[in-house]
This record gives structure tokens, sequence and C-alpha cells, in this order.
């Protein structure tokens, strides 16, 4: 196999070939994205605890239950903790545009239903005693270095304070997460901060919780205490739908639709058109190529070299672009982390998304080097050197 | 030992637009090792077909090509290959040298199909070269050389792995008169002092004038050989 003359052809236009191999690393570069973020997603799915159930509305879950209900569900039997979760909506004074979420709890149940959480720094009972104190994440004290003991404005957009100034939460502890199903971008406060405030006339907003959690004891059915818990409520006042933790991550991934499916299919497109781009230049190149391919076969190069030698070509230049979208990709994971902890905490390349990259680079620069390689094969020496002049 | 070339009865028939072209007819011809000819002939006459059989790169329709003791109808493609690959070295009318490759590695190309180490292909490419005049242009890109340099190139690619034959096919087409007669002295040189067998086909009666024999083909049959004292004494 003439190697130097392999490299040479791909050298010999410097155009095409960069044009080609950028078009495969922008390919490779975003179906490992892509990838990343569907895996990510069905991580974050399958991460899910089993012993933990979340009741939110039948209607939707943007309609928040009575603050009464957790008092009921308190008696049904299986049901070891409760825990409340109700979304805060707001924004960080200094940085508005940024996107976290703030949620606040009950500060009792929080700690011993989450034992995938731990603290980093500061302590939980420092945030137990304080009523304005919050836990925040790595990721989100590391993104405004937030420390502890910090205390950090953040303006409600659903919660609004009746002074019209922003709410102020001491940061009493940073925690890091060990499963992807908690993103390290969260920031939790006082449930009872937000209640008492609204209960004194101090802020203004809906009052209720979006969802409850229920911690079971083991050996617990699920499926009975689900029932027993939409039972309950069947006849209102606000009717419940209780799910498991891994049908309630599923449900809100597909709160934006078949997120997968779409993004599958995006790659999907994005690879068929590359595909194409690299097939067009791979028959163009083995077009030019003719008389250097009759020149070789008539030189005593076998039809299987000189096919070979294009289909070669393409592997080489698809082998190149994905090393380029690998590497890019590898480069800009921890910004595309940092950017999407929040909506998808265990977006990462791993080890398949790179190997599905480069897998595809290869399938890519194959197939379309068979085609010219094949007419190469076929074409005769003398038609070859014919097409000369 | 030089190689003869024996045509038995030869027949090439072409099919072009439903139409059948017999460009070689029966055609009988024996051509001693180590000698030089001229192939002339008018258009059509089935110069380029002959050659392109002799050095393999076609096959009879009908009858036996014999190069030395090898029945080239009998071969394959594959065997076709590696027999060209040791046995005939080509030169173009429009030289055919790879544009992306040096005048070194455009002449060492064929060597990559001998058993031969690098610094072995290195070091034969540049005997070659040497011996057309090139030795000060061997790094040099085909489109870096005029058409007298590339053409020598062309040349030391078709001797670099010592074939017996050597083929040419119009070798100064696209040469002006002078660069011409240097590489016709070139390939006369190479068939007295390396023994080679040369068929070169040429339109040119100068250029015919640098052979030991011109063979004349006529409506793809034999016309006459004609002997080119003249040109042997020179």
């Amino acid at each position: 196999m003439p190697w130097k003359l392999l490299f040479r052809n791909v050298l010999g236009h410097p155009m095409r070939s960069v044009l080609t191999i950028g078009s495969v690393a922008v390919a490779v570069f975003l179906v490992c994205i892509l990838h990343a973020v569907t895996a990510g997603l069905r991580s974050t799915v399958s991460a899910a605890s089993a012993d933990r159930l979340l009741v939110q509305s039948a209607v939707s879950l943007f309609v928040d239950l009575p603050l009464s209900y957790q008092q009921k569900m308190a008696g049904v039997p299986g049901i070891e903790a409760i825990c409340k979760w109700q979304w805060f909506g707001g924004r960080y004074e200094q940085d508005k545009g940024g996107f976290f979420q703030q949620f606040g709890i009950d500060t009792d149940t929080f700690r011993t239903s989450y034992p995938e959480i731990s603290l980093i720094d500061g302590s939980y009972e420092e945030f137990v005693k304080n009523r304005t104190a919050c836990l925040i994440g790595t990721e989100l004290a590391e993104k405004y270095d937030w420390r502890v003991g910090q205390t950090v404005p953040i303006t409600g957009t659903i919660y609004q304070r009746t002074d019209g100034k922003a709410w102020e939460f001491l940061v009493a502890g940073i925690y890091e997460s060990s499963s992807p199903s908690i993103d390290q971008q969260t920031l939790w406060f006082h449930f009872d901060y937000l209640h008492e405030s609204l209960e004194a006339g101090g802020a203004s907003g809906p009052e209720g919780v979006g969802v409850y959690m229920l911690r079971m004891a083991k050996g617990t059915d699920p499926i009975s205490v689900q029932r027993t818990v939409d039972a309950m409520f069947e006849n209102g006042p606000q009717r419940v739908n209780t799910t498991t933790e891994a049908e309630f991550n599923r449900q809100f991934v597909s709160m934006l639709g078949d997120v997968p499916s779409l993004l599958q299919m995006v790659g999907g497109a994005v690879l068929f058109a590359i595909f194409f781009a690299v097939l067009n230049t791979m028959i163009m190149a083995g077009r030019e190529r003719t008389r250097d391919l009759g020149i070789m076969k008539a030189i005593g190069f076998t039809d299987r070299t000189t096919a070979l030698l294009l289909v070669g070509e393409s592997v080489l230049v698809c082998s190149l672009g994905a090393a380029v979208g690998i590497l890019g990709g590898l480069l800009l994971e921890k910004p595309f982390q940092a950017a999407m902890s929040s909506f998808i905490p265990a977006f990462a390349f791993d080890k398949n998304t790179l190997l599905l990259g480069a897998a595809i680079a290869l399938g890519t620069g194959l197939i379309s080097g068979l085609v010219p390689g094949w007419r190469a094969a076929r074409l005769t020496t003398v038609q070859a050197l014919r097409e000369v002049g | 030992m030089s190689t003869s070339i024996d045509i038995r009865s030869v027949t090439k028939t072409y099919h072009r637009g439903g139409e059948a072209l017999r460009v070689l007819d029966e055609l009988e011809l024996q051509m001693a090792g180590g000698t030089f000819y001229a192939l002339m002939g008018p258009s059509g006459s089935g110069k380029t077909t002959l050659l392109n059989l002799i050095g393999g790169l076609d096959h009879a329709d009908s009858g036996e090509v014999l190069v030395g003791d090898e029945d080239l109808t009998q071969l394959d493609g594959s065997a076709l290959a590696q027999w060209r690959a040791e046995n005939v070295g080509f030169i173009f009318q429009g030289f055919n040298l790879l544009p992306v490759l040096s005048a070194r590695e455009n002449v060492e190309l064929p060597l990559l199909l001998a058993p031969l180490s690098k610094r072995q292909r290195r070091e034969q490419a540049e005997r070659a070269l040497e011996l057309v005049g090139l030795q000060d242009r061997m790094d040099h890109k085909p489109r870096e050389l005029s058409g007298g340099q590339e053409q020598r190139v062309a040349i030391a690619r078709a001797i670099a792995s010592d074939p017996q034959i050597i083929l040419a096919d119009e070798p100064t087409g696209d040469l002006d008169r002078t660069t011409a007669d240097s590489v016709l002295e070139l390939l006369q040189r190479l068939n007295r002092e390396l023994d080679k067998t040369i068929l070169m086909v040429t339109h040119d009666p100068q250029a015919a004038s640098y052979a030991g024999k011109v063979i004349h083909l006529d409506k793809g049959k034999l016309g006459r050989i004609d002997d080119n004292t003249a040109a042997a004494r020179n």
C-alpha cells in the first residue's frame, strides 16, 4: 500500500481536505453532544431512587396542593417521611439572565430522604437552625463564587417580597450529589421561611405545595402507597397523581416533548447530510484521480490496491474529522456541563459517546470510500489512460 | 538477457456505438530482444492497441502475445499486474507523473511493488534519475519541472525497476524538437547501453529515425519493417 501517496493525496487539496475534515468534525461533535444529552436524560431517569414517591396535582405540575395534605398522608402505612418541595423561580440579583433552581423544602426530613447528598462545606445543623439559611450545590457555588456564611440576594419572580427587596438567603452549606438525578446547581431553603413570609404578609405569591416527596419504609409496596394516596384525595379538593421518582423524572423530561427521539432524529439528519457531503467529495476525488489510477495500474498496482487507496483516503479524512470533533467535545465538555447541569445533571462525554463518534466517522469514511473505490477497481487501465486525453 | 516479443495471429476488436471496429486483424509480428523499434502508421492502424497488448494493459480477442516465455493471453488481471511490475516500463505522451509526489517519489512508485527496503528503493530511484540527468531535480514536484524534465522523470520511472521492455506511446509528442531529440537520444542510450527492448509508437519520422527498426502498421496488419541502419550506425 503506497501510504505516502495516500497522505499526499489528502494534503494535495488542502482546502478541500480541511473543509471535509471540518464538516466531519462538526458532525461528530454534534452527535457526541446529542448522545451525551440523551444519555444524560436517560441516566437522570434511571438513577432515581426506588424508595421515594412524588405526589403532584393530577391536573398539572403547575397546580399547587393544599398544605393540609401532608398531615393526611402521614397516616398512610409505609410512609416514613414526607418532604415538601416548592418551586421558587427566583433570579440572582447580579445575574438575572442566569438560571438555576431554588426549592423550599422541609429541613427536618430532607437530609434523611436524600442520602445521595453530602455536604462538603458548612453544616446541616446551621442550615436547620437558621430560618433564612440555604444549601447550594458545588457548581452553583463555583459559578457565582458563593461561600458558606455569605448572604445571597434572590429576586422572586413568583414570590415577591412586599417591601420590594430581594429575598436574602444565608449560605449554610455546600453540597455535592453522588447521583445524576440531583444536580449540583440547586439552592434549597426552608419551606417554612417562604410560608411564614406569605402568612405574615411579607411576601405575595401562591400558597401551597408543588410536590410532596414520600419516603417509604423498607419493604413497602410502592403501588399500594400510590393507590392509597391517590384514593385519599379522589374527591378533592385537589386530586393527586402519585408516581415513582423515575416516572416523575420521565414525565418532567417528556414535558419538553420526546427529547431523546428528537435529538436522535437531528443527529441522524446531520449524519445523513455529512455522509453525502463526504461521499460527494470522495467521488470527485476518485474522478479527478482517474489518470493517476491508470498510471498506477499500468505500473503494476492491482485493482485492489487502487481501490484501497481511495477507501483509505476517505477513512483517513473522516478519522481526522473524528479526532478533531472528539477533541473539541472533550475541550468543551466542562462548559457544556456547566450550562446544562440544571437540566441534565448527568451530561457527560463518556467512553460510549466517544466510541460512537469515532465509529460513525469511520463508518462514514468507509462507506464513502467504497463507491469511488469500487469504480477504481472496475476501471481498466486502458479506459483510465484514455481519459488522459 | 534481452526479451523478444512474438505476436501470433492476434485480433482485437472494439465495439463502439453498436459498431464493431477491428483494430488488429490476425496480426503476425516478431520482435527481437534488445532492439529499439519504432511503431508507425496512420491513426486507427492499431499502434496503441498493439502497445497495450504487449504491455499487458489489454487482452487480445484471439491469438497469442508472447513476451519472453510468457503468453500474456493466459494471465488474469492480477497476474498481468504483477507481470507488468516486473517486466515493463511505460512512457506516455503526457508524461503522466503523479502531481502530489516529487520526482524521486514518482520514480520510487514502481519500486514499492518490488521486495526492496526503503533505502534500496531510494538509492535505485536516485540512480535512475542520475541516469536521465536529473540528479539536481529529485525533490521537485512535476509542476516545478519543464516538459522535457518531466518526460525524463517518466523515463527514470520506467527504468527504475530495471524492466527488460520499455513501451513508449508518443513520448515526444508534447515536446519541442530540441527536447524531443534529447529524450530520444536517452532512449537510444538505454537500448544500447542497457540492452533494453524498446517499442515506441510515433507519428514523427524524425523520432522514428532514432530506432533501429521501424514497424509500419496499416489497418491492423503488418505493412513492412524498415531496418533503420543509419540510426543503428549512430
